[in-house]
């Protein structure tokens, strides 16, 4: 495939950036595993706003648009309207219908119901900007599933990004301490880790326009679901075999394994504001168990 | 430097703008401010809500309980679509004295359908519900966004507000205060008077989760119905109260603490509740819930008497940001006091607009004289300094839980005492004096009777 | 001091809010004034338990768990000890159940 052209060819780049709409304080229930998200606490992750803040710049740079997309319930329509406020040119919402949070949702289906929605409404992109990962269960695989079905070069994990004279750097994180500086190639998928920037602050006017502008929605077309969960289950452990009592008595053999009349000190929580204390009653606690 | 709300802050000099941005401004989304933006909205005006909390409500703590009456006026059978927990039926006062309890209780099943008497609600569904029907009237919601200063012209006008957003002033031709407790916008205008910490309370409260049908077994409810409990003696002397209330889910227990008594005694206010929570009367109803949040939030407990002036030019001031909560030990209610004058401040404010003359502004004292709001707390003037005297708070306790424990233990044979001389003996113990208790008792039969 | 059954430590307490924390301080304490300060009225009154007392007398602040009540700026003995103002817009505490 030919590269198309970032802002030469292009008489208006068009820089799309992908936010998440998650709860990062849901609660989950320890029995049942049911995930448990409040909408008025959800939004978009440090490293999506930093996405963002980074789509903001880059579109200003090259002089095209930067539209915000998520694909969410109708309660994200706040995160794109602070989007619109913080200076995005338009925002998409990729409806999901009907929302299931208990649904495990896949990198490749987000990925193509994304890619689908943005070529029909936005056109082809020149950079496509998300976080690393979601802040709910992310593996941060999305963006390297996005840059397959847009069929162009990927960048993932980034800490720094920057845009001039037309070309697209970035500086990304090795093992031990090594940076790896990149020229990406346009167009691109981009994920940015949160660092280095954080996202401005909406002026007064903007944010007023923000609050009645209409949220373009489409719906999302997901066509095969190539993972399904077929029943959410507790974890249920696998039993732990013991040995049987030696006792020939069966009244023993039940006390032995029910553990009743052993000796045995009960668990004990320490709480005190002094670390010399702390140090000394840790101390004795392991001499008490022969660790010392 | 960045523009902030505090103490220190104070109102800009601006010149009279030419065309307002909008009609009014009300600063806040709590009960108050979505009052008043609804009763604007509704009567065709343009008008900004401006909330710092990033949804309304996320910074507003109250004990538990809405009276819904006056919601009557405001939203016609609010009671089929507001967010409730329980519905109160069952209402008890409860008298602590170390370990000893006496409590009233009251129970009554027409609290439990409609008109309904008090709903228990979370806050942050509450404030979002109403600010919602503001909204839909037409009001623009402003979230995350704190207004800093009044902009005030040379001659005195307030025609709107600084934010702590760029490019972040705004104007109005009339600007609603229902910023709360604190209210850094009346303070800017300097409509309040004396000494607030002499007068402000601080409410802290746990919230703590127990399955439903444990809480319909221990407070003897079933369905949707809820309890209400007020407390006093529980607070380890310091002036205040505490609060007990059901939610579907959860329990609300919290004490409402006088600034100075808790400054000056020393104590933790998490350890002077956790103290209640093992009261013998109060152990077992809250016995293995598990904590789901701990919050704080002052009160303006001082009443009638500590109100600041409500209308200033084209400023009008409402809810607990003109001291309208009544916080008088039995009585624990704001929020019905917040709708009330919001909703009224809103409608002299309409006219006000619709008239083209802010003198009609003035009109909003009077609407709140002709209905409960002031009348409720002029009666009510004395009730603060009764129920937060040392008597009330340290003495009284004692003396009733004594007289009560005289009065039911056998002592057979001994015959058992009269009252009269009971009432002397424990009186005397506590170091009251019977001229002082029927002053008070004359005192609190002319406040509440 | 072994804890009692039921209680549970105060960041436990605390962990159950959700704090937004703000870049910048809202709050300040000058030290410096908390040194002359006698009755240390905040340090019992603030409800998140944010003020503490330093060997030196002063007063060491915290400002990311703090429910923005007022508490602290109303009790404090010290004139102009505490520069106190709410977050920004959208930044601090947020109640979920209020
Ligand atoms: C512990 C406790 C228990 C209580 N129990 C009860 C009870 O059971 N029943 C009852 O009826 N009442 C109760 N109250 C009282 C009740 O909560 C208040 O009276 C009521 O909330 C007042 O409403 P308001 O709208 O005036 O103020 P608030 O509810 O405080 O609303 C003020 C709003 O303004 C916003 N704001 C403040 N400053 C600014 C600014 N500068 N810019 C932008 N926004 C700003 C705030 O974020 C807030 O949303 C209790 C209070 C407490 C603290
Ligand atoms: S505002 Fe309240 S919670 Fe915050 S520091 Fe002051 S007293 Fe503590
Ligand atoms: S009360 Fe004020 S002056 Fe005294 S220690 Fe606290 S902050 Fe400092």
């Amino acid at each position: 495939m030919a590269a198309r052209a970032w802002c030469s060819g292009m008489a208006d780049p068009l820089v799309v950036v992908l936010l998440r709409w998650t709860d990062a304080r849901a609660r989950i229930d320890p029995l049942s595993g049911e995930v448990e998200s409040d909408p008025r606490g959800a939004g978009p992750s440090e490293a999506d706003r930093c996405a963002l803040e980074h789509g903001l710049r880059i579109a200003e740079a090259a002089g095209g648009r930067c539209v915000a997309v998520t694909l969410a319930p109708e309660e994200a329509t706040e995160l794109l309207r602070d989007a619109l406020a913080c200076g995005a040119d338009a925002v998409l919402r990729v409806a999901v219908a009907p929302w299931d949070p208990r649904v495990p949702d896949s990198g490749a289906a987000t990925a193509r119901a994304l890619a689908t929605a943005i070529r029909a409404e936005l056109g082809e992109p020149s950079l496509v900007l998300t976080g690393d990962h979601s802040a709910d269960r992310g593996t941060g695989s999305t963006p390297a599933f996005l840059a397959a079905e847009l069929d162009c070069a990927q960048a993932l994990g980034l800490v720094r990004l920057s845009y001039a004279d037309g070309e697209l750097r970035a500086l990304r994180r090795l093992d031990r301490g090594r940076r790896e500086r990149l020229a990406i190639p346009l167009p691109a998928v981009c994920s940015v880790e949160p660092a280095g920037l954080r996202l401005r602050r909406a002026s007064l006017p903007s944010t007023l326009a923000a609050r009645t502008a209409a949220i373009p929605v489409v719906a999302g077309t997901v066509e095969a679901e190539p993972v399904t969960a077929h029943a959410a289950r507790p974890l249920r452990p696998r039993a732990k075999e013991l040995p049987a009592p030696r006792e020939a008595d069966p009244r023993l053999r039940l006390l032995r394994l029910t553990g009743a009349h052993e000796e045995r000190e009960p668990p004990r929580v320490v709480v005190t504001d002094d670390p010399a204390e702390a140090a000394d009653e840790l101390l004795d606690y392991l001499r008490g168990k022969g660790y010392l | 430097m960045r523009e902030r709300a505090g103490p220190a802050s104070t109102a800009v000099i601006v010149d009279q703008p030419r065309r307002p941005d909008f009609d009014a401004i009300v600063v806040g989304a709590g009960p108050a401010g979505s009052a008043a933006a609804l009763e604007l909205a509704r009567a065709g005006h343009s008008v900004a809500l401006l909330e710092r909390g990033p949804f309304p409500g996320a910074k507003n703590v109250y004990g538990g309980v809405v009276y819904g009456r006056v919601l009557d006026e405001l939203i016609p059978r609010w009671y089929d679509e507001m967010p409730v927990q329980r519905w109160v039926t069952r209402r008890q006062t409860m008298v602590l004295d170390g370990e000893r309890s006496m409590t009233v209780d009251f129970r009554s099943q027409n609290w439990g359908s409609a008109p309904y008497n008090g709903a228990t609600t979370y806050r942050a569904e509450f404030d979002e519900w109403l600010a919602g029907h503001a909204q839909k009237a037409g009001a623009v919601l402003v979230p995350s966004t704190v207004a800093t200063r009044l902009l005030r012209t040379e001659s005195g006008r307030i025609v709107g507000v600084r934010t702590d957003r760029p490019d972040g002033d705004l104007t109005a031709t009339v600007v609603i205060a229902c910023d709360g407790v604190n209210s850094f916008l009346a303070k800017q205008a300097g409509l309040v008077p004396g000494d607030q910490a002499a007068h402000t309370t601080l409410g802290v409260k746990e919230t703590l989760a127990l399955p439903r049908k444990t809480i319909d077994e221990r407070f003897g409810v079933s369905a949707n119905e809820g309890v209400d409990i007020e407390m006093l003696g529980c607070t380890q002397g310091i002036p205040g109260g505490g609060f007990l209330y059901t939610n579907a889910e959860t329990l609300s227990v919290g004490l409402v603490l006088g600034l100075r008594g808790l400054a000056e005694s020393g104590r933790r206010p998490e350890e002077i509740l956790a103290e209640l929570k093992r009261h013998p009367s109060i152990q077992p109803l809250v016995r293995g819930a598990e904590l789901v949040e701990y919050s704080a939030h002052l009160i303006p407990e001082g009443g009638y008497d500590t109100m600041p002036r409500l209308v200033g030019d084209g400023l009008l001031v409402a809810g607990d940001a003109a001291a309208m909560c009544l916080a008088a030990g039995i009585w624990l209610e704001g929020v019905n006091f917040a709708l009330g004058s919001g909703m009224y401040a809103g409608r002299a404010a309409a006219s006000a607009l619709a008239a083209g003359d802010l003198a009609g502004l003035r009109e909003y004292k009077r609407l709140l004289e002709s209905s409960f709001v002031l009348a409720d707390h002029k009666k009510l003037r004395k009730a603060p300094g009764l129920v937060l005297s040392e008597r009330m708070q340290r003495r009284y306790p004692g003396l009733v839980c004594d007289l009560v424990e005289g009065m039911f233990t056998v002592e057979n044979p001994r015959p058992k005492p009269g009252v009269r001389k009971l009432l002397r003996a424990s009186a005397k113990r506590h170091g009251v004096t019977l001229r002082e208790l029927a002053r008070d008792a004359l005192t609190g039969l002319r406040t509440f009777g | 001091m072994n804890q009692r059954y039921g209680d549970i430590s105060f960041e436990d307490r605390m962990a159950q809010v959700d704090f937004r924390v703000a870049e910048e301080p809202h709050i300040v304490v000058d030290t410096d004034v908390c040194r002359s300060c006698t009755t240390k009225a905040c340090v019992h009154a603030c409800p998140a338990n944010l003020f503490v007392p330093t060997a030196e007398g002063g007063i060491l602040f915290n400002y990311e768990q703090c429910f923005e009540c007022g508490t602290c700026y109303l009790v404090c003995d010290g004139g102009d000890a505490i520069s106190w103002s709410y977050p920004d817009g959208g930044q601090g505490v947020v109640f979920r159940h209020g």
